[in-house]
């Protein structure tokens, strides 16, 4: 067991240098490496738990929003199947108003048709009867009927009323009338001069006659003093008796 | 054994040959260590793993025996083991002995375990604290306090150099004895070996300083209780 003490102290000194030397370049070196390791491993969880609280709360945040979105659309359905409702019962509503409109008017329209049909037929019917009774007055016209229609004519001239009588005064106001007689044959002198006094008699005044043949009246007179006439032929009363068919229809 | 020859003088003081061999394991200890540390990234290489491995092997040790001074105590812990590792396996490559197989070195290390527990235990919480400690629990037992730190200094270095330095002499002797090939056994039980003693003179010398530091620290909660 050899001893040295150069050996000894320089074994000391050396150790020391030894520490400061693995201190220096192995010690802190590895260590700080490892402590920065560990920093950006705890950086690293931290920031991972952040994300992942953070990914928890969207979640949670996404499913209220999910939940109040159910509802909305809960609520939205509810109220677009009301709306759909309502609507569809006013639609109902409006289409029957309209289907009991277009009934009545096809009803109304129908009837109308039935009316103008009717009319027509009517009307047809009253132009053939006047036809047939214009024909068949026609082949009767004669101056034995005119003679008749004379009588008659007369009757009705005096048995006028006083208010047609009056009428026909104020109508012969005009200045310078004359009366025309028109009849469908010849008249002769007597009758011609009964007609002029009954006539001057019923106005009151002595105005000039006029007459004259008109073939178209069939059969009978027409009388013109100013705006009054006095229609007593077959002619006007048969347009008459067609208006009056008419008009009853 | 062979006795260290004298390399070459420095004025009056010779030095040896187990300085200069300190002096390699120093320069390639420094030229790894400044090699394997010099790009270290956060995602470690193979050699990078294999020194944090290491240095965090030894951080676990130390931490399972005093856990609060860590840090402090790393240093000079970790370089005993490293360096008397290193020392011990020098005598595996010819023509080279181990340091630790002189006694110059081994109670060099131990006078420097000595003194670090003293230093440590004073860093702890005081030289008044630290020294009232050596009276406690009767002032009676001062003088065996101080055999205890002599002795186990001693011991230290002792252990050290008689177990290497066997190891040695016995390879010799057997190699001489039995030729070539038998002694290759014998130097795996020499790595065993190497290994074990770095780790007892590290672990002693870890205890020592923590129970200097936790004696502080006991007598500490005594004055506050």
């Amino acid at each position: 067991m050899n001893f040295d003490w150069t050996t000894f102290v320089l074994e000391i000194i050396n150790f020391l240098i030894l520490v400061w030397i693995l201190k220096r370049f192995l010690y802190q070196p590895v260590l700080g490496v490892i402590a920065r390791r560990r920093a950006d491993i705890d950086k690293s969880l931290s920031d991972a738990l952040q994300i992942r609280n953070e990914a928890n709360e969207l979640k949670a945040r996404n499913e209220q929003y999910l939940i109040e979105w159910e509802a909305k659309k809960e609520a939205a359905q509810a109220q677009l199947n009301a709306e759909l409702t309502s609507m569809r019962e006013s639609k109902l509503a409006e289409l029957e108003t309209r289907i009991n409109e277009e009934a009545e008017r096809r009803r109304v329209l129908t009837e109308r048709n039935r009316h103008e049909f009717e009319r027509l037929m009517e009307e047809r019917g009253i132009a053939q009867g006047a036809t047939f009774t214009n024909k068949l007055l026609m082949r009767l016209a004669s101056p034995e009927l005119e003679n008749r229609l004379y009588i008659v004519l007369m009757e009705d001239l005096q048995g006028l009323r006083q208010q047609d009588k009056h009428v026909i005064a104020v109508a012969a106001e005009e200045p310078g009338l004359q009366i025309k007689i028109q009849s469908a044959f010849s008249l002769d002198t007597s009758k011609r001069g009964e007609l002029t006094r009954s006539l001057n008699q019923m106005t009151g005044k002595t105005l000039p006659v006029v007459f004259n043949t008109n073939p178209e009246l069939i059969s009978g007179f027409q009388i013109d003093i100013g705006a009054w006439i006095l229609h007593a032929n077959l002619r006007d009363e048969l347009k008459s008796f067609g208006g009056v068919l008419r008009h009853a229809g | 054994m062979d006795i260290p020859t004298v390399v070459f003088y420095v004025g009056p003081f010779g030095i040896t040959s187990i300085v200069v061999t300190t002096w390699g394991i120093m320069i390639t200890l420094g030229i790894c260590c400044w090699l394997g540390t010099r790009r270290l990234a956060l995602v470690p290489g193979k050699l990078q793993t294999m020194l944090e491995g290491l240095v965090l092997a030894i951080e676990d040790n130390i931490n399972a025996v005093i856990p609060d001074h860590t840090q402090q105590v790393l240093p000079f812990i970790a370089t005993l083991w490293v360096y008397i590792v290193i020392a011990n396996l020098t005598g595996l490559i010819p023509q080279l002995h181990s340091p630790t197989g002189s006694f110059s070195v081994t109670a060099g290390l131990a006078l420097l375990v000595f003194l670090s527990v003293h230093w440590f235990g004073i860093r702890s919480g005081g030289a008044r604290n630290y020294l009232r400690h050596y009276l406690s629990p009767t002032p009676l037992l001062l003088p065996f306090h101080l055999i205890s730190e002599v002795t186990r200094t001693i011991a230290l270095a002792v252990r050290l150099f008689g177990n290497i330095m066997s190891l040695e002499l016995v390879a010799l002797l057997v190699l001489l004895v039995a030729g070539l090939l038998v002694p290759v056994p014998l130097l795996m039980l020499h790595v065993i070996e190497a290994l074990v003693q770095a780790y007892i003179f590290g672990m002693l010398a870890l205890i020592y300083v923590a129970g200097a530091m936790q004696s502080q620290q006991e007598s500490k909660k005594g004055n506050d209780i």
